[in-house]
């Protein structure tokens, strides 16, 4: 896949750069670009942007380019990028951290089944403090069949529901479907985690 | 002796067959497993990507809970939640001012004591104190797994002590030599299969999950061996889809390391649920005369 030429922006540098070092965690710094992070990316291929270039948007200031790039979207957590660099810079905690910000800043998710499925899945543990599989796959298949329908796009509403209920009739079959839904007693308190996050109080 | 016990939401859902094997499979061995009461999702990826506080509080709270039981080690089975909750008490030890903002939302507060195990790490001493063999009945002779430890049992976000080879653990092989089986050598173990791409970003799932059966396969392998529900769940369901899209004829069961020690130790298979694997897991018993 060919790259994109990032844009050296030196006026936003300064400020990106400490920004995301400062919520990842992250030394950027100490990146010499030796790529062993890239060549162990299980996604690189398809999102055209390997860790080590996702650091050099920041170094270089890109904004628009580190906050909106594939890699933020289809990163899969690994943690391969991290556990080979040489200078112990865990990639993913910074993809992470811009996945966050551009959420923050209300941009576009490039990759929005993604988006859905990660805030479905929080929304179904925020409601009973466990994660049940019906509920968290429910409001996620009703989150992108909108989004689609919105689009005029039938079609895949219907592929998706296929698909769906082909695995969920072959679960069904082998009794590995759940359709209890679990609960934490004290779910209040899983509620008061969220709104300490939703404070801003976090981490 | 008894161990505090996370299954997570995974083994209470559409991994329970997981559970199961591993109360019995524990309970042989002499060790008594406490789920600890009340639990809460640890958030798995989908809160360490969207926010930094709740992929911390989350499994804050469950280790709050874990250090009430006054029990020294907490074994957690499913990798993602393992990984999750090690990465939580890490942070918490270094971070007093988070862990007094967790704290003050918590019935029980975490003190950080407890020891976070997976299951590998308690199986393995049981294999080389002689107790494992001493169990056995049967020997898993002509099964030759590919041992498949996925991402999270050994790459961590951040520094923890890591219990085994990062890029080429043996954990798993040391374990299923010890039941008779053969594992083979293979170059995919530690390779992702996509865990929830499987749903939201399915091709590159399916992708990541053709690299690692086709090796497999390449191999020699007749099965997979696997520790983490998401791993087994991901290349047990998908594997018909994986097969037709990209040319691989073969079929292999993926199985538990439960499910082998219990069938070594003379289990019934249905009574294990081996019969609830979405990619048939009986046949090569049978097969290889081993039920």
């Amino acid at each position: 896949m060919p790259t994109k030429t990032l844009k050296y922006d030196t006026s936003r540098a300064q400020s990106l750069i400490h920004e995301v070092m400062e919520r990842s965690g992250q030394n950027l710094l100490a990146c010499y670009q030796c790529r062993r992070c890239a060549a162990g990316c299980p996604v690189g291929d398809e999102t055209g942007v390997t860790p080590d270039r996702l650091i050099r948007m920041i170094l270089l200031g890109d904004r628009d380019e580190a906050l909106s790039n594939l890699l933020v979207w289809k990163c899969v957590a690994c943690y391969t990028c991290g556990t080979r660099c040489p200078n112990n810079i865990q990639t993913a905690r910074i993809v992470e951290t811009l996945k966050q910000m551009s959420k923050a800043e209300h941009l576009e998710p490039l990759a929005p089944r993604i988006a859905d499925f990660h805030s479905s899945f929080m929304k179904a543990t925020e409601n009973r403090g466990r994660f049940n599989e019906l509920e968290g796959m429910g409001i996620y298949e009703t989150k992108t069949a909108m989004r689609e329908m919105k689009k005029g796009n039938l079609k895949a509403v219907i592929d998706e529901i296929k698909g769906q209920a082909k695995l969920g009739m072959k679960m069904r079959k082998k009794k590995r479907m759940h359709l209890k839904l679990d609960k934490v007693k004290n779910v209040s308190e899983v509620k008061a985690l969220y709104r300490k996050a939703g404070q801003g109080k976090g981490a | 002796m008894e161990l505090a016990y996370y299954p997570g939401c995974s083994l209470h859902a559409s991994s329970e067959l997981y559970d199961i094997q591993c109360k019995r499979v524990f309970k042989n061995l002499g060790i008594e497993l406490k789920e600890i009461e009340d639990w809460n999702c640890c958030g798995a990826t989908a809160a360490s990507k969207t926010d930094d506080f709740l992929a911390i509080a989350l499994p804050a709270r469950n280790l709050g809970i874990a250090d009430a039981t006054g029990l020294s080690e907490i074994v957690i089975p499913c990798s993602s939640c393992y990984s999750r909750t090690l990465v939580s008490q890490q942070r918490l030890s270094c971070d007093p001012q988070l862990k007094d903002a967790i704290n003050a939302e918590l019935g029980h507060k975490i003190e950080g004591k407890i020891k976070v195990s997976n299951i590998l790490e308690v199986l393995r001493p049981k294999v080389v104190s002689g107790e494992i063999a001493e169990k056995t009945k049967k020997k898993l002779e002509g099964l030759k797994p590919a041992c498949y430890y996925g991402c999270l049992l050994t790459r961590f976000p951040c520094d923890v002590p890591v219990t085994d080879d990062v890029e080429n653990p043996q954990g798993m092989e040391i374990v299923c030599k010890a039941l008779g089986a053969e594992p083979v050598d293979w170059s995919y173990k530690t390779d992702c299969c996509g865990a929830s791409a499987s749903v939201n970003d399915a091709e590159q799932s399916l992708l990541l999950m053709s690299r690692i059966i086709k090796d497999a396969v390449a191999r020699g392998a007749n099965c997979f061996v696997s520790t983490c529900p998401l791993c087994q769940f991901n290349v047990d369901a998908y594997q018909d889809q994986v097969g037709e899209k990209y040319g691989i004829r073969e079929r292999l069961p993926v199985y538990f390391i439960t499910e082998l020690i219990g069938l070594s130790m003379g289990f019934d298979p249905i009574e294990m649920q081996i019969d609830r694997h979405l990619t048939d897991a009986m046949g090569l018993l049978k097969e290889l005369k081993l039920i």
